[in-house]
């Protein structure tokens, strides 16, 4: 006997379901896999989760996030149910406090999240790291974010013109989810960075206000990619608030034409942001806005992306911490002051 | 074949939220509350509605109150504030 909570629906056939989900705004827009209660149970069963454990709330909204909310909206994404730890794990990094659920899904300014993987889980389920992560083409990938998008518009009740207030909103609420590449960089996982043991699997979800490119064609040096990468951050700046104190990040994706000269030079990731760091706080000039990062360590370096282009990508923030958190099957506490936020391990 | 299937959300979604509220006329004296979100010169810009307001309305007391941060909601102290005491709030935001 099925032990779910949420109201069960009857349709005639699957192309009925669709056609009453988009009416009633359960939908981004894009058609989605019937969530039967069979498909639901086997996604819990594949996170080791009961439907009514509580995996995070909204205060603001008044609203609270369970595993059979959180299964229902991955079954509508596309997910497999092997995803489901991820998604999860995402989930409760998003409704961690200071990952600030209500402000960034809110917000006029249409900011977005990004959830970063790493350990044996990106490679298990294929979450792209490499040419294209950004982009369409894997199931991981886009369906990883999106489920966490549905969650954020369904249960968080982030729906455009009601609680979600974006003048423009960005493609990028589709979904936004991407590997770190580990094979192909000597460099310390951004999760390990964070704290976690190596080789643990987990996801990292950052807000995103813009993405930005930084491509330099020129450098042949470690110095001169931190210099563009530097004057691409000081160009926009970087959002904080008294509330977020000094804990707030910037995520930069560092490509594998920009990394080899990193790598050539001997250079870890705490190595370039201590030369990013002077770059960063020197003395704001005109046209420049503000980089409101507190120290080194806020900085999150990243190796992805795929060979050709000479270029990394920074992940602006809108108001929030990026929140690292392990993917654990049968996690079932509701969200605290999880997983490190300092870095510090050297390559 | 028919499909079963579940609801993906975590309730309705109210009818009146969302909405503009319903648009009283004012009688007698009125308590004006503004609520300022701390963005660049959000202060400045509520006072000089306030002073547009009170043009216009019997204006007799002012409630202002600052968010602690863009990020959140009003502290409960304010929250409290504005419900026992205004007639009318203004609220700025944006960000």
């Amino acid at each position: 006997m099925s032990t779910l909570h949420a109201a069960h629906y009857e349709y005639a056939d699957e192309t009925a379901l669709l056609d009453d989900y988009h009416a009633k705004g359960w939908t981004d827009g894009l058609p989605v896999v019937a969530p039967t209660p069979e498909r639901v149970e086997a996604f819990l069963a594949a996170a080791q989760l009961a439907p009514d454990v509580v995996l995070g709330e909204v205060p603001t909204r008044q609203v609270v996030v369970t595993a059979e909310h959180v299964a229902i909206n991955a079954v509508m994404a596309g997910c497999r149910p092997e995803y489901m730890p991820v998604v999860v794990a995402a989930v409760r990094a998003h409704l961690h406090e200071k990952g600030n659920c209500h402000s960034t899904t809110g917000t006029l300014s249409g900011a977005a999240q990004v959830v970063i993987v790493n350990g044996p889980a990106r490679v298990a389920l294929d979450v792209n790291c490499t040419a294209g992560c950004f982009g369409p083409g894997w199931q991981a990938n886009a369906t990883i974010g999106r489920a966490l998008r549905l969650v954020i518009r369904n249960v968080c009740r982030a729906v455009p013109n009601f609680l979600d207030r974006a003048s423009f909103s960005t493609p990028a609420r589709y979904t936004f989810c991407f590997g770190e590449d580990e094979e192909g960089s000597d460099w310390v996982p951004l999760a390990q960075e964070r704290g976690l043991p190596a080789d643990t699997s987990a996801v990292t979800v950052a807000s995103m206000i813009a993405l930005w490119s930084v491509t330099d064609f020129t450098s042949r040096d470690p110095e001169g990619v931190t210099a563009s990468i530097a004057a691409a951050l000081r160009r926009r700046g970087t959002a904080s608030d008294d509330w977020l104190g000094d804990n707030t990040n910037v995520v930069v994706v560092i490509g594998p034409e920009h990394r080899r000269y990193f790598t050539q030079a001997g250079w870890s990731k705490a190595d370039v942001r201590a030369a990013l760091w002077p770059l960063l706080t020197a003395p704001q000039q005109p046209g420049e806005g503000t980089v409101k990062v507190a120290k080194p360590d806020n900085v999150l370096l990243v190796a992805a992306g795929g060979p050709g282009m000479p270029e990394s990508w920074i992940i602006f923030p809108h108001l929030a911490w990026a929140i690292t958190e392990p993917v654990v099957p049968g996690v079932t506490p509701v969200p605290g002051p999880i997983a490190a936020v300092t870095g510090g391990a050297a390559r | 074949m028919s499909v079963t299937s579940l609801d993906p959300t975590s309730g309705p979604l109210p009818e009146a939220e969302g909405k503009a509220a319903s648009r009283d006329a004012v009688v007698g004296e009125v308590v004006l509350g503004l609520v300022s979100n701390g963005l660049g010169r959000s202060d400045e810009i509520l006072a000089a509605v306030a002073r547009e307001i009170e043009q216009r309305a019997p204006v007799v007391r002012v409630v202002a109150v600052r968010k602690p941060s863009v990020s959140v909601p009003p502290d409960p102290i304010d929250w409290e504030k504005l419900i026992n005491e205004v007639t009318v709030a203004v609220a700025g935001f944006g960000g």
